[in-house]
């Protein structure tokens, strides 16, 4: 057990350092100061300080100016903190403090990872360089940056030549009161990553008081083996005056130690608000207490995203693994992503989440495009939009390890194989990015026919993962699927292998099912049937295709028939009410709720209108002009009708804006219905109204429900848009020969423009109607401004344009 | 000035249904909620700004550089305990606002009109994510926070948008102020949240005494919102 110091900054302000001055400047021009602060801690039984660095390294000392002396500053932190060490405490040691950046990584924020993995590999070469004997980066709430301060504080030790038996690297995050950092990371992420990425010692300080850290260590503790570190500050801070005040003394300190050893922390010290007597306290509290025995965590394999994290193993429940963000064979995707748009991938990652994919699969391939960019741009979409983790598939190194770079978290890497230079660009890394890995058993020879000779490839790729520094939990199994085609038992094989990598390795397994059934019918059913065979042999996480209903079936089934569902409870819900026979799913289902069985196809048609339903209203419409009714017939009485009501309706309240909307829409669709079966019946054209919002108002919602409504009545409308020119607005009513211009201004700010653009109409002598409207307008100020009439809302100006007009 | 954009993972139904006004429309098919929400999240693109300034109360002075005084007795009143303001920009950029211009002209009239309420929803969402890191930042100091208040609530005139815009530099996030004040993109937030010192307020009693800490609609002035939770 060590104990580590306590707070620095307000020491350094009791010392002279005055606001707004660089704390870690003093290392420098006041090294007695610091010096004489670590001296305390010692003196109060600190086995290790803590140098003033937090804010050293060169991008926050631009703040002051001072990003040229990281070296200088660092050092020289270092030197006072050894001069302590001398005087008051031999045995202790020096950690190196690295504290946030300040900024976020994009694609949260703007910085790029390199930059802040340079700033950090600077200090980090400073800080070991004077000596330490730690480097604590702390108080980091986003896990991009510790990702790139581990990266960078490893680098740095390996670069001058040591060993974590030297300097031991200690990754401490800041969580809020929801157990969370503030970018949404939960402490059994951090650990599981921290491990993953060779950290020495995972932990957290700051943010939070010493009774609020218990739970937090013992999730830490429930996932790693990494010894744990905890510097809680002295509760929660109050702001007096202008001073931060922390409510707890250094015995109400003391008193929680125990817990926080028990929970499993072996480094205690303490962050904001602490002072040498709470050090003290804590060192005293922590020699009179025996603490209990930490449970041994088994290795297990995760994968995680920034949020969460998902176990895959022989003792999980079988997860799927989401196949459809691939460009290969879907032409349109490829399309798309060599455009540049990221619409279609988004969209299909959202719905295999939704389909139950934990873990998305991410494929690039598409030809000439730069596979490094455009890996990058996907996991940074991606890994904003959703929160399973993400698997990036790929050969080509650049692009893995651009996606890795931009990975807030433990992906899969899909995959390795045995040739040596694959085996020599992938597993460095995977070690480096704490990847978990897919190994597939492929050679440099001929494809490995049985499932023995796929052990064989698999055991090679395993020695050199394990030569590569990545452990067992590291590593997945792929047991190589072939097309039937090649060989009737193409299929056995791969069963088989699944079976021997369960006895010979226990790692789980990851395989794409589709390749067993290329070129036969009935895909999805024979891969769902070896879907089923594979998980029973040993298959753990599939890589398929979600929204596939009888795939998924087959998915859900093997794993209540398998064990993993208790009281086959999620097959109920999922499929608890299908009828017999079927392989949807009862929740896609869409339930018919309205029946229309007048005999009257008049009548039929209005409440289907009424209704919204577009679909029906097509059918209806059909049937009515089949058996030869009148299509001006249809238009007056059952459409013109319809919107009457729902109009009605509106007006008192009792239907709503998006329901007017769906009428509009099933009416749309009755009209370019009687349009498309008779084309010459005519029916109702009106006169031409412009619409347009006014210049300096950029709100078009309002305009657009109107324009929709008046074309749904038959005007012919031209929408001029948004921001429009009172010329413009004359100009069209001219050329367009209209006989009402209807204007609109959301905002105060713009509503005199309404004033401007009617007198512009007035001025060139036009005869059109001027109707306006907008949140803001008043039947007071339309009369004001000079308006013909004013509406209040989309139904309104329909009537009011229908009445302007005389076509009531 | 600090960046921070927040992520979309799911977009709030129940909120996207109470901005479209259908709270009370129980019949109506709430597919085209989910599908509305999914179109924003497909082309929204979140975006924040913030910065913190010292605040003197007495004068409304936010000590930016240059100072920007606040003016209007509803914005004085929030801040009126206030001695240290975040101010904070966010936008989900411009492609919401034309996926449904484009959904009307496609005579999908349902679905752009629910598109504008999920993109609603989807920028209070991201405000609501910087205001939590603002107010996470200003608790470690021993600040309580205000709710965030924006130009045009209260007596605040829109017309300080143009000043408020330019101090924490929204322009490294897309966001501009038109001449007419409005922002552009148009899914677009810009607000204000007050740092009230905690012990300042556990020395007093009185609930009153505490302006800015009530949140929400009920102590918003718009009575007859059509999106005020009752």
């Amino acid at each position: 057990m060590y104990i580590f110091d306590g707070a620095m900054g307000t020491m350094l302000q009791q010392s002279g350092l005055v606001e707004g001055d660089c704390p870690e400047l003093f290392n420098v021009e006041h090294p007695e100061v610091v010096t004489g602060i670590h001296a305390a801690y010692l003196k109060n039984g600190s086995d290790i300080v803590t140098t003033n660095t937090f804010g050293a390294c060169g991008l926050k000392l631009a703040d002051y100016g001072l990003e040229h002396r990281v070296a200088e500053i660092n050092a020289a932190a270092v030197k006072a903190a050894k001069k302590a060490i001398a005087q008051v405490k031999p045995s202790a040691k020096v950690a190196g403090s690295m504290g946030p950046t300040g900024q976020f990584i994009e694609p949260l924020g703007q910085i790029s990872f390199d930059e802040v993995y340079d700033t950090y590999y600077e200090q980090a070469l400073a800080l070991i360089e004077a000596g330490v004997d730690f480097i604590i980066i702390e108080t980091i709430i986003d896990v991009q940056e510790m990702r790139a301060a581990l990266l960078a504080a490893r680098d740095a030790r390996e670069k001058l030549n040591k060993t974590k038996e030297d300097v031991k690297i200690i990754c401490q995050f800041s969580f809020s009161e929801d157990g969370r950092t503030i970018t949404g990371t939960p402490p059994e992420v951090a650990a599981i990553l921290m491990d993953a990425m060779g950290a020495d010692v995972v932990g957290i300080n700051c943010s939070l008081g010493p009774e609020q850290l218990i739970p937090l260590v013992e999730r830490l503790a429930s996932v790693t083996n990494l010894p744990i570190s905890a510097q809680p500050n002295a509760g929660m801070p109050m702001l007096v005056g202008r001073e931060t005040v922390f409510p707890l003394s250094p015995e109400e300190m003391g008193s929680y130690v125990p817990a926080l050893l028990d929970a499993g922390a072996t480094y205690v010290g303490a962050c904001c608000g602490s002072t040498p007597l709470h050090i003290k306290a804590i060192a005293e509290a922590a020699g009179n207490h025996t603490p209990k025995e930490r449970p041994e965590i088994a290795p297990f394999t995760a994968f995680t995203s920034r949020t969460g994290f998902v176990k895959v193993g022989h003792t999980e429940k079988p997860i799927i693994i989401g196949e459809r963000i691939n460009p290969t064979g879907r032409k349109v995707l490829a399309k798309e992503i060599k455009e540049g748009s990221f619409a279609m991938v988004k969209r299909d990652a959202l719905a295999q989440v939704a389909a139950g994919a934990a873990v998305l699969d991410v494929n690039m391939g598409v030809p000439d495009v730069d596979p490094a960019a455009i890996m990058k741009r996907a996991i940074m979409e991606l890994s904003m939009l959703v929160d399973v983790p993400l698997s990036i598939d790929t050969m080509d190194a650049a692009a893995m390890e651009a996606g890795l770079k931009m990975y807030p978290g433990r992906p899969l890497i899909n995959s390795v194989n045995a040739e040596p230079e694959q085996l020599a660009q992938v597993l460095p890394l995977a070690k480096r990015y704490g990847a978990t890995l897919l190994c597939l058993p492929l050679g440099r020879g001929d494809l490995p026919a049985t499932a023995e000779q796929r052990v064989e490839l698999a055991k090679e790729i395993v020695l050199a993962a394990y030569e590569n520094g990545l452990r067992s939990q590291d590593l997945l199994l792929d047991p190589l699927v072939l097309t039937l085609a090649s060989g009737q038992d193409s299929a056995v094989q791969t069963l088989r292998t699944l079976a021997m990598y369960k006895e010979t390795f226990g790692f789980p397994t990851v395989m794409g099912l589709s390749n067993v059934s290329f070129g036969l019918p009935q895909r999805p059913y024979l891969n769902s049937q070896f879907l089923t065979m594979a998980v029973s042999h040993g298959l753990t996480a599939p890589i398929l295709n979600p929204l596939n209903a009888t795939v998924k079936k087959a998915f859900v089934a093997a794993r209540t028939l398998l064990g993993f569902d208790p009281a086959a409870a999620e097959f109920i819900a999922d499929y608890g009410l299908d009828e017999e026979g079927t392989v949807t799913s009862s929740a896609s289902k869409k339930v018919a709720t309205v029946s229309f069985n007048s005999d009257d196809p008049l009548e039929n048609i209005q409440h289907a209108v009424e209704q919204g339903e577009k679909e029906l209203v097509i059918e209806l419409v059909e049937k009515a002009l089949a058996d030869g009714v009148d299509p001006l017939k249809i238009t007056k009485h059952a459409l013109s009708e319809a919107m009457n009501v729902v109009g009605e309706k509106f007006g008192a309240g009792k239907v709503f804006l998006p329901q007017v909307m769906l009428a509009a829409e099933a009416m749309q669709g009755a009209f370019q219905t009687i349009k498309r079966v008779l084309p010459d019946s005519g029916g109702i054209t009106r006169d031409t109204v412009i619409v347009a919002t006014v210049k300096g108002d950029i709100h078009d919602l309002g305009k657009n429900i109107v324009a929709a409504l008046l074309e749904n009545n038959g005007y012919r409308v031209v929408d001029l848009g948004k921001d429009v020119d009172p010329e413009e607005i004359v100009a069209a009513v001219k050329r367009e020969n209209a006989t009402v211009v209807g204007i609109c201004s959301l905002m105060t700010t713009t509503m005199p423009m309404i004033d401007v653009t009617i007198e512009a109409i007035r001025e060139a002598g036009l005869p059109a109607k001027v109707l306006v409207g907008g949140a803001v307008l008043t039947q007071e100020y339309a009369d004001k401004a000079g308006a013909d009439s004013y509406a209040k809302d989309g139904i309104t100006a329909v009537n009011i344009v229908k009445k302007l007009l005389g076509d009531d | 000035m600090a960046i921070y954009n927040g992520r979309l993972p799911q977009i709030d139904v129940a909120e996207t249904i109470r901005y479209a006004g259908l709270r009370q429309a129980t019949d109506f098919p709430k597919q085209y909620v989910t599908d509305a929400c999914l179109e924003v999240q497909l082309v929204a693109e979140p975006k924040g700004v913030y910065e913190a300034y010292d605040y003197d109360a007495a004068t409304g002075t936010i000590k930016s550089n240059p100072p920007l005084i606040v003016e209007g007795s509803s914005i004085r009143k929030h801040l009126e305990k206030a001695d240290k303001v975040y101010v904070l920009a966010v936008t989900i950029g411009e492609g919401v606002e034309l996926r449904s211009a484009e959904l009307f002209k496609e005579n999908n009239y349902t679905l752009g009109l629910l598109v504008d309420a999920a993109a609603t929803t989807a920028v209070e969402q991201v405000a609501n994510q910087v205001n939590d890191l603002i107010e996470k930042e200003a608790a470690k100091a021993g600040y309580t926070t205000t709710w965030r208040f924006s130009p045009g609530y209260g007596n605040w005139n829109l017309n300080v948008q143009k000043d408020l815009a330019a101090i924490i530099g929204t322009s490294h996030i897309g966001l501009e102020v038109t001449d007419t004040f409005l922002l552009f993109p148009r899914k677009s937030v810009t607000a204000i949240i007050g740092c009230i010192p905690k012990g300042a307020l556990d020395c007093e009693k009185n609930g009153d005494v505490r302006p800015g800490i009530k949140r929400g609609c009920s102590s918003c002035s718009q009575v007859n919102c059509a999106s005020r939770k009752v």
